[in-house]
Protein backbone atom coordinates (compact mmCIF):
# COMPACT_ATOMS: atom_id res chain seq x y z
CA UNK A 1 0.00 0.00 0.00
CA UNK A 2 2.73 2.48 1.05
CA UNK A 3 4.78 1.40 -1.96
CA UNK A 4 1.84 2.07 -4.33
CA UNK A 5 1.25 5.55 -2.86
CA UNK A 6 4.95 6.44 -2.96
CA UNK A 7 5.36 5.39 -6.59
CA UNK A 8 2.17 7.20 -7.61
CA UNK A 9 3.42 10.54 -6.25
CA UNK A 10 7.09 10.16 -7.09
CA UNK A 11 7.20 10.24 -10.85
CA UNK A 12 9.91 12.64 -12.12
CA UNK A 13 7.42 13.93 -14.71
CA UNK A 14 4.87 15.00 -12.07
CA UNK A 15 7.63 16.49 -9.91
CA UNK A 16 8.93 18.68 -12.75
CA UNK A 17 5.42 19.82 -13.69
CA UNK A 18 4.28 20.58 -10.13
CA UNK A 19 7.49 22.37 -9.10
CA UNK A 20 7.46 24.48 -12.26
CA UNK A 21 4.09 25.86 -11.11
CA UNK A 22 5.19 26.30 -7.48
CA UNK A 23 8.57 27.94 -8.20
CA UNK A 24 7.36 31.57 -8.65
CA UNK A 25 5.35 31.38 -5.41
CA UNK A 26 8.27 29.92 -3.43
CA UNK A 27 10.92 32.32 -4.75
CA UNK A 28 8.69 35.37 -4.20
CA UNK A 29 7.79 34.29 -0.63
CA UNK A 30 11.42 33.43 0.14
CA UNK A 31 12.97 36.66 -1.08
CA UNK A 32 10.18 38.80 0.42
CA UNK A 33 10.59 37.21 3.87
CA UNK A 34 14.39 37.32 3.69
CA UNK A 35 14.30 41.05 2.90
CA UNK A 36 11.86 41.66 5.78
CA UNK A 37 13.76 39.44 8.24
CA UNK A 38 17.23 40.73 7.42
CA UNK A 39 16.19 44.42 7.26
CA UNK A 40 14.42 44.06 10.62
CA UNK A 41 17.39 42.22 12.14
CA UNK A 42 20.11 44.44 10.74
CA UNK A 43 18.49 47.84 11.24
CA UNK A 44 15.58 47.67 13.71
CA UNK A 45 16.45 44.99 16.28
CA UNK A 46 18.24 46.48 19.30
CA UNK A 47 21.96 45.76 19.85
CA UNK A 48 22.78 42.85 22.15
CA UNK A 49 23.76 43.84 25.70
CA UNK A 50 26.95 41.75 25.62
CA UNK A 51 27.90 41.32 21.94
CA UNK A 52 26.80 44.73 20.66
CA UNK A 53 26.05 44.76 16.93
CA UNK A 54 28.15 41.72 15.97
CA UNK A 55 25.24 39.48 17.08
CA UNK A 56 23.33 40.64 13.95
CA UNK A 57 25.17 37.85 12.09
CA UNK A 58 22.70 35.54 13.91
CA UNK A 59 19.98 36.35 11.32
CA UNK A 60 22.12 34.66 8.67
CA UNK A 61 24.16 32.16 10.69
CA UNK A 62 21.34 30.41 12.56
CA UNK A 63 19.05 29.93 9.51
CA UNK A 64 22.05 28.69 7.49
CA UNK A 65 23.03 26.08 10.09
CA UNK A 66 19.41 24.98 10.61
CA UNK A 67 19.07 24.27 6.87
CA UNK A 68 22.53 22.67 6.67
CA UNK A 69 21.13 20.00 9.02
CA UNK A 70 17.56 19.89 7.63
CA UNK A 71 18.77 19.39 4.05
CA UNK A 72 20.87 16.43 5.17
CA UNK A 73 17.89 15.00 7.06
CA UNK A 74 15.76 15.40 3.92
CA UNK A 75 18.47 13.62 1.91
CA UNK A 76 18.49 10.78 4.44
CA UNK A 77 14.70 10.32 4.06
CA UNK A 78 15.13 10.30 0.27
CA UNK A 79 17.99 7.79 0.62
CA UNK A 80 15.73 5.46 2.62
CA UNK A 81 13.03 5.76 -0.04
CA UNK A 82 15.57 4.95 -2.71
CA UNK A 83 17.06 1.97 -0.88
CA UNK A 84 13.75 0.46 0.32
CA UNK A 85 11.31 1.29 -2.50
CA UNK A 86 13.78 1.99 -5.36
CA UNK A 87 12.22 5.41 -6.00
CA UNK A 88 14.22 7.00 -8.83
CA UNK A 89 13.09 10.53 -7.97
CA UNK A 90 14.50 10.15 -4.44
CA UNK A 91 18.02 9.58 -5.81
CA UNK A 92 17.64 12.55 -8.15
CA UNK A 93 16.62 14.75 -5.20
CA UNK A 94 19.62 13.64 -3.12
CA UNK A 95 21.99 14.49 -5.96
CA UNK A 96 20.28 17.89 -6.44
CA UNK A 97 20.14 18.76 -2.72
CA UNK A 98 23.76 17.86 -1.88
CA UNK A 99 25.40 20.92 -3.54
CA UNK A 100 22.84 23.20 -1.87
CA UNK A 101 23.57 21.53 1.46
CA UNK A 102 27.31 22.00 0.94
CA UNK A 103 26.80 25.64 -0.02
CA UNK A 104 24.61 26.50 2.99
CA UNK A 105 26.88 24.56 5.39
CA UNK A 106 29.82 26.59 4.05
CA UNK A 107 27.85 29.81 4.67
CA UNK A 108 27.06 28.60 8.21
CA UNK A 109 30.72 27.79 8.94
CA UNK A 110 32.00 30.96 7.31
CA UNK A 111 29.51 33.28 9.07
CA UNK A 112 30.22 31.54 12.39
CA UNK A 113 33.98 32.00 11.92
CA UNK A 114 33.61 35.71 11.20
CA UNK A 115 31.22 36.07 14.16
CA UNK A 116 33.80 34.34 16.36
CA UNK A 117 36.46 37.03 15.77
CA UNK A 118 34.77 39.85 17.75
CA UNK A 119 32.95 37.58 20.26
CA UNK A 120 35.39 34.73 21.07
CA UNK A 121 38.62 36.37 19.88
CA UNK A 122 39.23 33.54 17.41
CA UNK A 123 37.83 32.58 14.00
CA UNK A 124 38.23 28.84 14.57
CA UNK A 125 38.13 26.47 17.53
CA UNK A 126 38.03 22.66 17.36
CA UNK A 127 34.98 22.50 19.62
CA UNK A 128 32.32 19.82 19.21
CA UNK A 129 29.70 21.94 17.41
CA UNK A 130 32.10 23.47 14.88
CA UNK A 131 33.94 20.20 14.24
CA UNK A 132 30.74 18.19 13.73
CA UNK A 133 29.45 20.88 11.35
CA UNK A 134 32.75 20.71 9.44
CA UNK A 135 32.25 16.93 9.20
CA UNK A 136 28.77 17.61 7.77
CA UNK A 137 30.34 19.86 5.11
CA UNK A 138 32.89 17.15 4.26
CA UNK A 139 30.02 14.60 4.09
CA UNK A 140 28.23 16.73 1.49
CA UNK A 141 31.43 16.97 -0.59
CA UNK A 142 32.04 13.23 -0.16
CA UNK A 143 28.52 12.39 -1.38
CA UNK A 144 29.00 14.54 -4.48
CA UNK A 145 32.45 13.07 -5.15
CA UNK A 146 31.19 9.50 -4.70
CA UNK A 147 28.29 10.06 -7.11
CA UNK A 148 30.64 11.51 -9.72
CA UNK A 149 33.06 8.58 -9.44
CA UNK A 150 31.06 5.97 -11.35
CA UNK A 151 29.96 5.85 -14.96
CA UNK A 152 27.05 3.56 -14.00
CA UNK A 153 24.54 6.10 -12.64
CA UNK A 154 22.23 3.49 -11.05
CA UNK A 155 25.19 2.13 -9.08
CA UNK A 156 26.18 5.70 -8.12
CA UNK A 157 22.65 6.40 -6.88
CA UNK A 158 22.62 3.30 -4.70
CA UNK A 159 26.08 3.86 -3.16
CA UNK A 160 25.27 7.54 -2.61
CA UNK A 161 22.06 6.59 -0.78
CA UNK A 162 23.94 4.16 1.48
CA UNK A 163 26.55 6.83 2.32
CA UNK A 164 23.82 9.38 3.09
CA UNK A 165 22.10 6.96 5.50
CA UNK A 166 25.41 6.19 7.25
CA UNK A 167 26.21 9.91 7.57
CA UNK A 168 22.88 10.81 9.19
CA UNK A 169 24.33 9.75 12.55
CA UNK A 170 26.19 13.09 12.51
CA UNK A 171 22.96 15.15 12.67
CA UNK A 172 21.99 14.33 16.30
CA UNK A 173 25.67 14.73 17.23
CA UNK A 174 25.64 18.30 15.85
CA UNK A 175 22.34 19.02 17.61
CA UNK A 176 23.35 17.62 21.01
CA UNK A 177 27.05 18.57 20.88
CA UNK A 178 26.47 21.67 23.03
CA UNK A 179 24.82 19.51 25.72
CA UNK A 180 27.19 16.52 25.60
CA UNK A 181 30.48 18.44 25.57
CA UNK A 182 31.77 21.72 26.95
CA UNK A 183 31.93 23.99 23.91
CA UNK A 184 32.25 27.67 23.06
CA UNK A 185 28.68 27.53 21.78
CA UNK A 186 25.89 28.23 24.22
CA UNK A 187 23.11 25.62 24.69
CA UNK A 188 20.05 26.01 22.43
CA UNK A 189 18.17 29.30 23.02
CA UNK A 190 15.06 28.18 21.13
CA UNK A 191 13.34 24.81 21.36
CA UNK A 192 10.35 23.45 19.49
CA UNK A 193 8.71 22.27 22.72
CA UNK A 194 9.74 24.83 25.30
CA UNK A 195 9.73 28.45 24.16
CA UNK A 196 12.68 30.79 23.79
CA UNK A 197 15.11 32.78 25.91
CA UNK A 198 15.57 35.36 23.12
CA UNK A 199 13.78 38.72 23.36
CA UNK A 200 10.86 38.98 20.88
CA UNK A 201 12.50 42.02 19.20
CA UNK A 202 15.30 39.66 18.10
CA UNK A 203 13.29 36.41 17.91
CA UNK A 204 10.68 37.57 15.36
CA UNK A 205 13.16 38.71 12.68
CA UNK A 206 15.10 35.49 13.31
CA UNK A 207 12.00 33.35 12.69
CA UNK A 208 11.15 35.35 9.55
CA UNK A 209 14.75 34.93 8.31
CA UNK A 210 14.57 31.16 8.89
CA UNK A 211 11.30 30.87 6.92
CA UNK A 212 12.61 33.19 4.19
CA UNK A 213 15.85 31.26 3.74
CA UNK A 214 13.85 28.02 3.74
CA UNK A 215 11.65 29.09 0.84
CA UNK A 216 14.68 30.52 -1.01
CA UNK A 217 16.58 27.23 -0.68
CA UNK A 218 13.53 25.22 -1.76
CA UNK A 219 13.35 27.45 -4.85
CA UNK A 220 17.03 26.81 -5.55
CA UNK A 221 16.40 23.09 -4.99
CA UNK A 222 13.56 23.18 -7.52
CA UNK A 223 15.89 24.68 -10.15
CA UNK A 224 18.79 22.27 -9.53
CA UNK A 225 16.53 19.21 -9.39
CA UNK A 226 14.68 20.21 -12.58
CA UNK A 227 17.93 20.52 -14.56
CA UNK A 228 19.24 17.24 -13.12
CA UNK A 229 16.00 15.34 -13.78
CA UNK A 230 15.75 16.64 -17.35
CA UNK A 231 19.38 15.59 -17.92
CA UNK A 232 18.90 12.10 -16.46
CA UNK A 233 15.59 11.45 -18.20
CA UNK A 234 16.57 13.09 -21.49
CA UNK A 235 15.63 10.06 -23.57
CA UNK A 236 12.09 9.85 -22.17
CA UNK A 237 9.18 11.09 -24.27
CA UNK A 238 7.79 13.37 -21.54
CA UNK A 239 11.10 15.28 -21.42
CA UNK A 240 10.96 15.92 -25.16
CA UNK A 241 7.40 17.19 -24.76
CA UNK A 242 8.45 19.33 -21.77
CA UNK A 243 11.32 21.17 -23.48
CA UNK B 1 10.33 47.29 18.44
CA UNK B 2 10.13 49.17 15.14
CA UNK B 3 12.46 52.08 15.97
CA UNK B 4 15.61 52.06 13.88
CA UNK B 5 18.59 51.11 16.07
CA UNK B 6 20.97 53.67 14.52
CA UNK B 7 21.06 57.48 14.25
CA UNK B 8 22.63 57.87 10.81
CA UNK B 9 24.06 56.00 7.80
CA UNK B 10 27.61 56.10 9.20
CA UNK B 11 26.42 54.24 12.32
CA UNK B 12 24.66 51.67 10.14
CA UNK B 13 27.83 51.05 8.14
CA UNK B 14 30.19 51.14 11.13
CA UNK B 15 27.99 49.36 13.73
CA UNK B 16 30.36 50.47 16.51
CA UNK B 17 33.31 48.72 14.93
CA UNK B 18 31.39 45.52 14.06
CA UNK B 19 30.20 46.64 10.62
CA UNK B 20 33.16 45.03 8.86
CA UNK B 21 32.17 41.61 10.25
CA UNK B 22 28.41 41.96 9.80
CA UNK B 23 28.37 43.47 6.30
CA UNK B 24 31.13 41.24 4.91
CA UNK B 25 29.27 38.10 6.04
CA UNK B 26 25.96 39.21 4.50
CA UNK B 27 27.63 40.43 1.27
CA UNK B 28 29.50 37.16 0.71
CA UNK B 29 26.47 35.00 1.60
CA UNK B 30 24.16 36.96 -0.72
CA UNK B 31 26.77 36.75 -3.52
CA UNK B 32 27.03 32.96 -3.07
CA UNK B 33 23.22 32.62 -3.17
CA UNK B 34 22.90 34.81 -6.29
CA UNK B 35 25.67 32.90 -8.10
CA UNK B 36 24.01 29.59 -7.15
CA UNK B 37 20.71 30.74 -8.67
CA UNK B 38 22.45 31.95 -11.85
CA UNK B 39 24.31 28.63 -12.23
CA UNK B 40 21.08 26.65 -11.68
CA UNK B 41 19.15 28.77 -14.21
CA UNK B 42 21.96 28.40 -16.79
CA UNK B 43 22.06 24.63 -16.26
CA UNK B 44 18.35 24.30 -17.05
CA UNK B 45 18.82 26.36 -20.20
CA UNK B 46 21.88 24.27 -21.16
CA UNK B 47 20.13 20.95 -20.62
CA UNK B 48 17.05 22.07 -22.58
CA UNK B 49 19.27 23.33 -25.43
CA UNK B 50 21.17 20.02 -25.58
CA UNK B 51 17.93 18.00 -25.65
CA UNK B 52 16.48 20.21 -28.39
CA UNK B 53 19.65 19.95 -30.53
CA UNK B 54 19.80 16.17 -30.03
CA UNK B 55 16.22 15.72 -31.11
CA UNK B 56 16.07 18.32 -33.85
CA UNK B 57 14.91 16.90 -37.21
CA UNK B 58 17.94 16.61 -39.50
Amino acid sequence: MISVIIHKFSSPKSFVQITKTLYPLFIFTGLFMLIIGWTWGLLFAPPDAVQGNSYRIIFLHVPAVIFAELIYFFMALCALMHIVWRVRLAAYLIKSAAPIGAMITFIGLFSGSIWGIPTWGTWWQWDARITSTLILFIMYLGILTLHGSFSNLEKSDRLMSILVVIGVVNIPIIKKSVDWWSTLHQPASISVSGGSSIDPSMLYPLIISVIGLGFTLISLGILTSRSYILGREKNKKWVLDHV
Amino acid sequence: MFDIAFNNVNEIIGMNGHGIYVWSVYSIAISILVVSFLIAKNRIKGVKRKIKIKNAPS
